[in-house]
């Protein structure tokens, strides 16, 4: 079937016995010659594209449907398909299923459709600009910089101190990261972006959860998860274990493609909007923000299907954006040249 | 062997509890062999999930500026016109001077509140000199980021506040003991006179 696709048109119409008893005409190829003949190009630049369109009897021809009906015997149904196995029984099982890049798979997913515009950008310019802007020369043999220690030692007081494991800094138990040089093997990238919706209306009515996960589905294309509340808190009314949010994750591209559409479509329809608060981030590289209820009905994929949403019931939703970068300045350089547009205090 | 309780047992019949004890290992192989049940969930299979996720649409978006790129979402329209974006924001466009925030005055009344109280009442007035915000300008240069878009401060446009603001407080000398009609009335008169 694979030769059948080079075929024009009205050709792919007939039935296969005509094609194959059609004469096969081609130019023969000469590896020594130095010109290429008109042929030869010819043949190269010969797109389905081209192909004339159809004159009224060929229409008339080309009807697939009769062909359905004139068949003698059914097509092989899907029983006759493989089908991988349902489990996965580890790799010494006899009963294999297949990897995921091949399409039976169960867990294949078709795609890459596209190469996102935002990622192409950074492929081409971002990654290369901030490598080469970030640029700190040190001269060759110059001797490494010693990292200071940040764990406490013991001071040796007592006999049992011998040994023991190093204390952790002061105020916290959490050793913060440590921003490592921008180089060729280290330019700062996106992870991943989580997009979380906390929707505590839905202890008293489960539809604000149905509404949240349309939302997230719809401008995620992941079927996002249902998160429960952690903590008893008698104020909010809200006691831990119940379903009250939901939240996903993108990777890849997708998450590239959601990116730009916040730079480029919600973000400037935001009303007075002047940026992302610039104290954004964890320390560690990864930035947050939020949009309300009213911004989210701004991404095109809910705007498009506005009247399904009911008007009180969409809930706003945080973003936050992991980058592999070590610290938030380097993120925020990241996403600066992305085009999101930082404003206020800058705290690192 | 007594001591140990039914359960562990069960879970691990080792050869370190058949060595320890002080019985035959003859003994103990008949109760090793039997049948054990085990306890602890033992997953000799893990399910392979097919993946839910909905149907993305190839979408053509068109930006205002009129440039095109494809991509790939839930929305069924081939194709998206956005009237508000990137391309004509100030925000993202700060050289642009036609995406300013321009006043439209046709009528003049703006004009003439002004040249009679003065531009102290404008919403983007510019802050005095000793307030905190003023400080802070230097550090805001730093950062790379959000495009100002203040307006920069015009010394001419502060003189005539000054001269309007004066010439207010002669006016409002005179007027003193007249209500508001009246005043506005005199006004009129005196601009007539002009």
């Amino acid at each position: 079937m694979a030769s059948l696709r080079g075929l024009s048109r009205p050709v792919r119409g007939l039935p296969l016995s005509q094609i194959s008893r059609q004469p096969y005409c081609c130019s023969i190829r000469c590896a020594s010659s130095s010109q290429p003949s008109a042929a030869e190009l010819k043949d190269l630049e010969d797109s389905g594209l081209r192909a004339p369109p159809l004159n009224e009897d060929e229409k008339k021809d080309f009807r697939p449907w009769k062909r359905q009906v004139d068949r003698k015997f059914g097509l092989p149904s899907g029983r006759y398909s493989y089908h991988p196995p349902k489990f996965d029984r580890g790799p010494l099982h006899p009963v294999q299923s297949p990897p995921s890049s091949d399409p039976t798979a169960r867990d294949y997913v078709p795609g890459p459709f596209n190469l996102p515009r935002l990622r192409q950008t950074y492929l081409s310019t971002v990654a290369s600009d901030i490598m080469t802007l970030t640029y700190l020369h040190t001269p060759p043999g110059t001797p490494d910089k010693e990292a200071s220690q940040r764990l406490r030692e013991w001071d040796g007081s007592s006999p049992y101190h011998k040994n023991r494991p190093l204390r952790a800094p002061r105020g916290s138990p959490v050793l913060p990261l440590r921003e490592r040089d921008i180089n060729f093997t280290n330019i700062p990238e996106i992870k991943e972006i989580s997009i979380a919706s906390y929707v505590p209306a839905a202890l008293q009515d489960m539809d604000h959860l149905l509404v949240a996960r349309t939302m997230l589905l719809a401008i995620t294309g992941t079927t996002p998860e249902i998160t429960k509340t952690k903590a008893d808190v008698a104020q909010w009314r809200i006691r831990s274990g119940e379903k009250a949010g939901v939240k996903t994750t993108i990777y890849g591209n997708a998450a590239y493609e959601f990116l730009d559409r916040c730079i480029n479509i919600v973000f400037p329809r935001i009303k007075d909007w002047k940026g992302i608060k610039a104290s954004t981030g964890d320390s560690s590289g990864n930035l947050a923000w939020g949009f309300t209820p009213e911004n989210m009905r701004l991404f095109p994929e809910i705007e498009v299907n506005a009247s399904v949403y009911p008007p009180k019931m969409l809930p706003g939703c945080r973003v936050f954006v992991k980058t592999s970068a070590t610290s938030d300045r380097q993120a925020r350089l990241l996403l600066q040249a992305m085009g999101v547009p930082f404003h206020g205090q800058v705290r690192d | 062997m007594g001591s140990k309780l039914p359960t562990t047992l069960l879970r691990r019949p080792t050869l370190a509890g058949a060595i320890s004890s002080t019985s035959p290992p003859s003994t103990n192989s008949p109760r090793l062999s039997s049948p054990i049940i085990p306890i602890n969930q033992v997953r000799h299979a893990t399910f392979v999930p097919r993946h839910r996720r909905p149907y993305q649409f190839t979408q053509l978006v068109q930006l205002s500026d009129g440039s095109t790129y494809t991509v790939r979402t839930t929305s069924p329209q081939a194709l998206y016109k956005s009237a508000k974006d990137s391309r004509n924001h100030i925000l993202w466009q700060p050289s642009n001077s036609s995406l300013k925030n321009v006043e439209v005055d046709e009528a003049g009344k703006l004009a003439a509140f002004r040249e009679r109280y003065g531009r102290a009442w404008d919403a983007d007035a510019a802050p005095a000199a000793g307030t905190p915000e003023a400080s802070e300008a230097p550090e805001k240069k730093d950062e790379p980021a959000a495009p100002v878009t203040e307006e920069v401060i015009d010394p001419f446009d502060s003189l005539t506040d000054l001269i309007s603001g004066f010439a207010t407080q002669n006016e409002k000398a005179d007027m003193s003991g007249l209500s508001a009609k009246e005043q506005a009335k005199k006004e009129k008169f005196s601009k007539k006179k002009k």
